[in-house]
């Protein structure tokens, strides 16, 4: 593969938005995870953003329906929230309708005019200036179809293991990174090299379609980022540089699945146990919303972080849109609130959330990160990754492209 | 029963039989609709779920279920071979099926390939969910499979190939007594777990686990495995369901192992269900890997699925994958698509089944790797000799000689050009008008001679039928790597033979180790004797068919899966 080569592969228009405006989410971020940090340290709080006339229910009488496409990471908190909501005051007379659908997916949809579409929630705000500006190019006007915006919940990325497979792993390896996952995957023999198991098959492993999936995107970040030891400072020269290619394009021959939804993928792995993946790279949130639902099919599962890794901030837009009436967008926001309060919030993190209302805390002992220490969980989050430049998630998605040809 | 053409017609229990009003949905339109205004979904599905969907269904239409536009909707569920569940969505014929639920994703690949090909590139199954799944394995007799060295030792497709090869047959492992190694598998163009089979000769062959590719189809490793293990192949068929109830009604003289799904084994072990079961079943998972049977489900993207029906799919979607419908889909041996469902029992070592199995998997290839193990299995397939007895007594007249002329020249255009076929006619006198014809050179001599069949005279079935089964013996014996079969087909009862019917019987008993023929009866029509008629393909290990002149022609198609 020749890295100076100008015949790769094109990126679409939308990619090219969504690497430039990679880094700016990320920056953005960066921002308001400080915050975060400090504002969980509060003992209670309003909901961000949120105001009481915004919430009121809808007039005496209706039915206001919209609905919300979301990314199927959330699928289990939402579906739960969702009939929460319909038995509380202010969801009354509400129906929301859930439209489960990837995190570019929903985005490219609402562009397309899917009418069903009144508020969308994507696995991050990656996509969020990607969305303003294929919106503004379709349509013009210079107004923003974003109405508003919140942060609903956060998640960083891990490797999940099936226990079994996750101690034999480390027996060989010590400890579970990109740079060991991709020995792994790079043994002809499989299982039977790494642990004297011929019949465990090859090492299977699987993350998201970067192209599809956000956390298939921050998986080529983190792993350019691991290749180089380095949190911060990730370059052009560092994709570029002919041993990482060489190193992406093996370790990347070797994964399977490539779905373009990580939550599907994570109930895959339950669903068809070690025959099908031994290993992935998801959400935290994920892994935390089916280790007990693994435990009643195939077994526990094991959890490693990797040395850096990138958030997820589960945005939620309500959309200003043509095809949204007052009452819709009175009802999105309606559900916002409720979403953001306390109760829900706490559910978010019996599915694996760190609350996004920062009022909601992390660190008490029915919390699944104390509950699941065993299982690898750990409640502080690992180091963040520097948002790295444009051209440099560019070139990785180029080199990426032709690893599958 | 036949399975592909059965139409499951559950019980409505509509609003007109239920007193008490459904809760509006918050959101929905409740004004009632005009009485009577009814949204029929169309849904196929491979039968190996039959019995889960039927009960499923019933339970969906007891609780009167609406659109959101109010009408009342009615699930046509129709079991049938995955193969078919395809085709009737692409070709919108005999039904305009809305939602489909074929055995694997093997099925939605190969129909979306297709469908593309003929719709610029458009899905035929765009978005599907997992309604249950169960492993595919080789379901053997356990002490058939204790000879092999299990459960100590792993076994897989090339201990198949060895057994299969094996001229002493069971002799090798000390098990005289049992005779030949007979195996079996399911049609793999109208069947998943047959196409499956193939995929997983194909993968064993080549050591590898995931990315068959045309390139390794072509090793002469790969299609000496596929001769060797078809040619231990008894027969096929359309159903998997068939082919287990047969090898568990019949015992190890019939199969001694099968390419089943994992739940085919569980049913096995019921004592309620097989209490003369010869002995246990249990589920090999092929050391190499194997497949999940993952019963996708999906709206068909077709011009005719309307808002509607996608509202009423939805609905119906999300009551099979309810809890208590997935709870249900364990007792009946799945293994639940809602993983909040833990497994147990009956996945269990109790019936024969290992809850942590399979241990590796092989990745479904490809459409295009599919069609060319497709074709390659064609190539290697254990060809047949068939013998067709065609009544063509005088009450054969009108439609009923035209349809049946039709579906005998479906049949013989079905066989593969490396088979041989024979047509005997008979009505107070039999008469053979050819015999052993090779369909390379013959097949179009063989349809002229079924199209020109006229019909007059009485009915001579058992001299008819005696003759068919002495000279397919013959036959047999001079060529016995051939599947032998007799397809008879009639519309009513023996007037003219010297022979009885016990006499008969007598003559064509089934002896597994002395190359059998099978008889397929066609009882056509109501005149036909149902009992003579499924005597004589019981006694054969054959199957009856019930045939009119509208459904002769599938009749003759599902015939001619088992060859």
């Amino acid at each position: 593969m020749n890295p100076e080569s100008t015949q790769g592969p094109r990126i679409t228009c939308l990619g090219q938005g969504v690497i430039v405006l990679f880094v700016a989410s990320l920056l953005g971020f960066a921002g308001y995870l400080l915050w975060h940090k400090y504002a969980a340290e509060r003992p209670t709080g309003p909901s961000a953003g949120s105001t009481s006339t915004e919430s009121s229910p809808p007039p005496a009488g209706k039915v206001v329906e919209f609905g919300l496409a979301y990314g199927t990471e959330k699928k289990r908190w939402l579906e739960w929230a969702v009939e929460e909501f319909a038995k509380s005051r202010s969801g009354q007379r509400i129906k929301v309708n859930l439209i489960p659908m990837g995190s570019l997916e929903g985005g490219q949809a609402a562009l397309s005019g899917d009418r069903r579409i009144h508020a969308w929630s994507p696995a991050s705000s990656l996509y969020r200036d990607v969305f303003l500006q294929e919106w503004e190019a379709r349509r013009g006007g210079g107004k923003s179809p974003l109405l508003k915006e919140e942060t609903l919940a956060l998640t960083p990325m891990v490797f999940v293991l099936w226990q079994a497979r996750a101690d034999a792993f480390s027996a060989k390896y010590k400890s579970v990174s990109f740079r060991t996952v991709g020995e792994a995957l790079a043994e002809p023999a499989g299982w039977q090299a790494i642990a004297g198991q011929p019949d465990w098959g090859v090492f299977k492993f699987g993350h998201t379609h970067p192209q599809q999936s956000n956390s298939g995107l921050m998986t080529l970040v983190l792993m350019a980022y691991d290749f180089h030891q380095k949190e911060r400072g990730l370059v052009l020269k560092d994709v570029l540089d002919p041993a990482f290619q060489a190193w992406m394009a093996k370790f990347e021959a070797g994964v399977t699945g490539m779905s373009n939804s990580t939550g599907n993928m994570m109930r895959d792995m339950v669903l068809r146990g070690p025959s099908t993946f031994d290993g992935l790279f998801v959400y935290e949130s994920v892994v935390i919303d089916y280790l007990k639902n693994a435990e009643g099919r195939w077994g526990e599962l094991r959890v490693a972080y990797p040395q850096r890794n990138l958030w997820s901030d589960n945005p939620y837009y309500i959309l200003d849109v043509e095809w949204s009436s007052a009452e819709q967008r009175k009802a999105a926001q309606a559900f916002l609130d409720f979403l953001l309060t306390e109760p829900i919030q706490r559910q978010a993190l019996v599915h694996g959330f760190r609350p996004g209302n920062p009022a909601v805390p992390v660190r008490f002992p029915e919390s699944p990160f104390m509950q699941y220490e065993r299982f690898g969980l750990r409640i502080d989050p690992p180091v963040s990754a520097e948002p790295v430049k444009a051209e440099v998630i560019n070139n990785l998605l180029q080199i990426w492209q032709r690893t599958r040809r | 029963m036949h399975l592909r053409l059965a139409v499951l017609l559950a019980v409505f229990c509509l609003t007109a039989c239920n007193s008490k009003k459904s809760a509006p949905r918050a959101g929905a339109d409740t004004t009632d609709q005009p009485a009577g205004e009814v949204l029929e979904l169309v849904f196929s599905y491979g039968s190996e779920k039959e019995e889960w969907i039927k009960e499923c269904t019933a339970a969906f239409h007891a609780r009167a279920p609406k659109t959101t536009a109010g009408k009342a909707i009615k699930v046509l569920a129709i079991a049938q071979g995955s193969g078919d569940c395809i085709e009737e969505a692409i070709s919108g014929s005999p039904r305009k099926v809305h939602l489909t639920s074929p055995a694997s994703e093997a099925y939605v690949k190969i129909g979306n390939a297709r469908w593309a090909s003929r719709a610029a590139g458009k899905e035929l199954i765009a978005k599907t969910e997992n309604l249950v799944l169960s492993p595919v394995v080789i379901a053997m007799w356990r002490p058939m499979a204790e000879a092999l060295g299990w459960p100590q030792k792993a076994i897989g497709w090339s201990d198949i190939l060895s057994a299969a090869q094996d001229p002493r047959g069971w002799s090798a492992y000390g098990q005289a007594q049992w005779g030949r190694f007979k195996f079996g598998h399911t049609h793999p163009e109208y069947s998943n777990s047959g196409l499956i089979s193939v995929l997983a000769e194909a993968y064993a062959a080549t050591g590898k686990r995931e990315g068959l590719n045309a390139e390794a189809l072509a090793q002469p490793s790969v299609r000496q495995t596929l001769l060797g293990i078809e040619q231990s192949v008894v027969h096929y068929g359309s159903s998997t369901g068939f082919f287990a109830r047969k090898m568990f009604a019949n015992g190890p003289a019939y199969l001694s192992a099968a390419v089943l799904y994992e739940n085919n084994v569980i049913e096995a072990n019921d004592a309620q269900r097989y209490p003369d079961l010869a002995f246990p079943v249990v589920a090999i998972y092929p050391k190499e890997g194997t497949f999940w049977s993952d019963h996708p489900i999906g709206v068909v993207e077709r011009e005719w699925v309307t808002a509607e029906h996608r509202d009423a799919a939805r609905q119906y979607i999300d009551f099979l994958l309810a809890r208590p419908q997935q709870e249900r889909a364990l007792s009946f041996g799945f293994r639940p698509a809602a993983v909040d469902v833990p497994i147990a029992a009956p996945i269990s070592t109790a019936s024969g089944v290992d809850p942590k199995e399979p241990k590796t998997t092989l990745a479904v290839p490809p459409a295009d790797v599919m069609d060319a193990a497709l074709a390659l299995w064609r190539e290697t397939k254990k060809t047949s000799s068939v013998s067709l007895v065609m009544d063509v007594s005088g009450s054969m007249r009108g439609s009923r000689i035209k349809n049946a002329r039709e579906g005998g020249r479906q049949l013989v255009a079905n066989l593969s050009a490396r088979d041989r076929f024979s047509l005997l006619t008979f009505s107070s006198a039999y008469q053979w008008l050819f015999q052993d014809v090779p369909l390379s050179s013959g097949r179009e001599r063989a349809q002229q001679a079924i199209g020109g069949l006229i019909e007059g005279g009485g009915t001579a079935l058992y001299d008819a039928i005696a003759e068919a089964y002495r000279a397919q013996t013959e036959r047999q014996r001079a060529d016995p790597a051939r599947i032998g079969a007799i397809v008879v087909l009639t519309d009513g009862e023996d007037t003219d033979s010297r022979l009885k019917l016990e006499g008969l019987l007598q003559r064509i008993r089934f002896d597994s180790e002395r190359q059998p023929v099978r008889i397929f009866t066609i009882g056509y029509g109501e005149q036909a004797s149902e009992k003579a008629l499924k005597a004589i393909a019981d006694a054969t290990q054959g199957r009856f068919y019930k045939g009119t002149p509208e459904n002769i022609g599938s009749v003759f198609r599902d015939i001619a899966t088992f060859f």
